[in-house]
């Protein structure tokens, strides 16, 4: 395992941070860990990458103790993170690369291009756009061609084009075999990107798994919304078949597949039921976040 | 434990361009220090009140101003601002060390104060007709005390820079602690003149800088002395400023 939690509790004073998290992270893979704000994502990233030690339980980074682990292997970049501001984009990459042996370390220069950084070499940070200054946190963080590198809410506050690039980064890092550890509050970017995922929620993992899996075990049911013509009353009984519900005016079916929306409309047409509008959902892991906390709040 | 001059480098690059494009650094550092040392002139030479000694007596006063103004007060915003900034979170896990970035600070601090020492000798000099009596073999001695009391005061401003939560704080803190220094510490005020507060000279690192730095360059007597006094309190604050950075939370 590169990444390993084992019954990693954390508090500050009387405020719990972490209460007993487990997890493990295989070479290669790309881990999403998800919650509220608060909800101890960063307190877990810095027990797992030596910046904080749990109170109690173990962290372990390739499997050493986070303080113990090479250094030259593994690379963080913190959440609100923000490297010296006079600095122009080559000088920061050179700084961040002098931290490593030479011989461990990737070219500035071609860095800076990659990130599509090249026509702002003469910029100082302090003046990158907010796109432009999330890329370079980025390319700092790929100085030393890392094995285990922590990316703590890379995309937050940028526009969907720099996040576009950074997805693109992260993707090829797990194309190079580069075990990625994810936070983050957007859960596009994790279907898009992540093979697992986790929820913490108060300091504890409310569920972990394939994000597929996930998906499936607590997104809820596909779902087709069908606005009709005369009264939604009338067409409910009009369909005595009881697979349809009413909400906000409109005739739900849950769990309509997307090959079965035909034989739905058919089921209509048949009961004379006249509609102008129909809306199928699939849904995603927005829907399983909001569920899960959801859940966790009520408890 | 390991040393890379590398890593130092590397760090010292970075900071010297960070200081270099910051104007109000540069300002503080070597401006505004010339135009004090012209304004005191003016007052030394017109003599009486507390300014009764020769021109060249106040030379420690002035360095250790600059001293207390760059590594001191500079260094504490850095950290505090580090911290903020989440740079040491960063840095911790890197292979830097909290002993090659302090002394990677030492090193920039040092160059600055040494060219601004010169400087204000220069203009001391100059404008203000002082007698200094540096032979060669003082330069090194000058040299080495302007070193330790940089090293020293970049210890403290790197205490205080990780004890006080804001980078505002850090700076009120440090100015706090370095202004009473300032006339306490036999740099501009002779010790006995000062009453009851006599006795806190002898406790403070700027003290021994500032015989040192007078014995060097005007009144001959040994130097050696306050300069290992000195390099004790270098050494002690240096690692005790390493040791607290704040690599974790």
């Amino acid at each position: 395992m590169q990444v390993e939690a084992d019954d990693v509790h954390k508090s500050y004073g009387d405020t719990v941070a972490l209460n007993g998290v487990s997890l493990s992270v295989k070479e290669g893979e790309v881990f999403a860990l998800v919650g509220p704000n608060g909800a101890g994502k960063t307190t877990l990233v810095r027990c797992l990458t030596g910046t904080t030690r749990p109170t109690s339980g173990e962290a372990r980074l390739m499997g050493e103790t986070p303080e113990k682990t090479d250094k030259k292997t593994v690379s963080v970049l913190p959440q609100e993170f923000s490297p010296p501001e006079r600095l122009k984009p080559e000088e920061l990459v050179e700084y961040y690369a002098s931290l490593y042996p030479a011989e461990a370390t990737r070219g500035a220069d071609s860095l800076v291009e990659e990130m599509g950084l090249g026509s702002s070499r003469e910029t100082r940070y302090a003046d990158l756009s907010g796109g432009q200054k999330s890329r370079l946190k980025v390319a700092v963080s790929l100085v030393n061609d890392p094995d285990v590198i922590f990316l703590d809410e890379p995309t937050t506050g940028i526009d969907p084009e720099g996040r576009e690039d950074i997805w693109g980064v992260i993707e090829s890092l797990a194309d190079g075999g580069t075990t990625v550890f994810l936070t983050t509050h957007y859960m596009r970017e994790v279907e898009r990107l992540a093979n697992r995922v986790a929820l913490i929620d108060e300091g504890e993992i409310a569920v972990i798994g394939d994000t597929e899996e996930v998906v499936r075990e607590h997104a809820g049911e596909p779902r087709l919304v069908v606005r009709t013509v005369g009264s939604v009353e009338d067409a409910l009984d009009a369909l005595e078949d009881g697979r349809a519900n009413t909400e906000d005016g409109a005739l739900v079916f849950e769990g309509v597949l997307v090959d079965g929306i035909g034989e739905t409309l058919d089921t209509l047409e048949d009961a004379g039921v006249e509609y102008d509008e129909v809306r199928w959902s699939e849904p995603g892991l927005e829907e399983a976040y909001l569920r899960l906390t959801e859940e966790e709040v009520h408890e | 434990m390991s040393f890379s001059v590398r890593r130092i480098r590397g760090e010292a690059t970075a900071e010297l361009r960070s200081f270099l494009r910051k104007p109000a650094a540069v300002f503080f550092t070597f401006v505004f220090p010339a135009i004090l040392v012209a304004l005191f002139a003016a007052v030394v030479g017109a003599g009486g009140g507390f300014f009764e000694e020769p021109q060249g007596y106040y030379l420690p006063g002035y360095l250790a101003f600059v001293i207390l103004l760059t590594p001191l007060s500079r260094l504490s915003s850095t950290v505090a601002r580090g911290r903020d900034h989440r740079r040491f979170e960063k840095l911790a896990t890197t292979p830097l060390t909290r002993i090659e970035w302090l002394t990677a600070h030492v090193l920039v601090n040092g160059v600055l104060i040494v060219g601004a020492s010169v400087l204000i000798a220069g203009l001391l000099i100059t404008v203000g007709g002082a007698s200094l009596t540096v032979s060669f073999a003082d330069v090194p001695v000058v040299i080495l005390g302007v070193v330790l009391g940089v090293a020293a005061f970049c210890g403290v401003g790197a205490l205080i820079g990780a004890a006080v939560s804001s980078e505002d704080g850090a700076i009120a803190v440090s100015n706090g602690v370095g202004f009473p220094m300032l006339f306490l510490a036999d740099t501009f005020v002779a010790p006995e003149t000062l009453g009851v507060g006599a006795p806190v000279v002898e406790v403070l690192p700027l003290t021994y800088f500032s015989r040192a730095v007078r014995g060097a360059t005007f009144t001959g007597e040994p130097t050696a002395g306050a300069l290992v006094i000195l390099a004790v309190f270098a050494v002690l604050l240096f690692g005790l400023g390493a040791y607290f950075l704040p690599w974790q939370d």
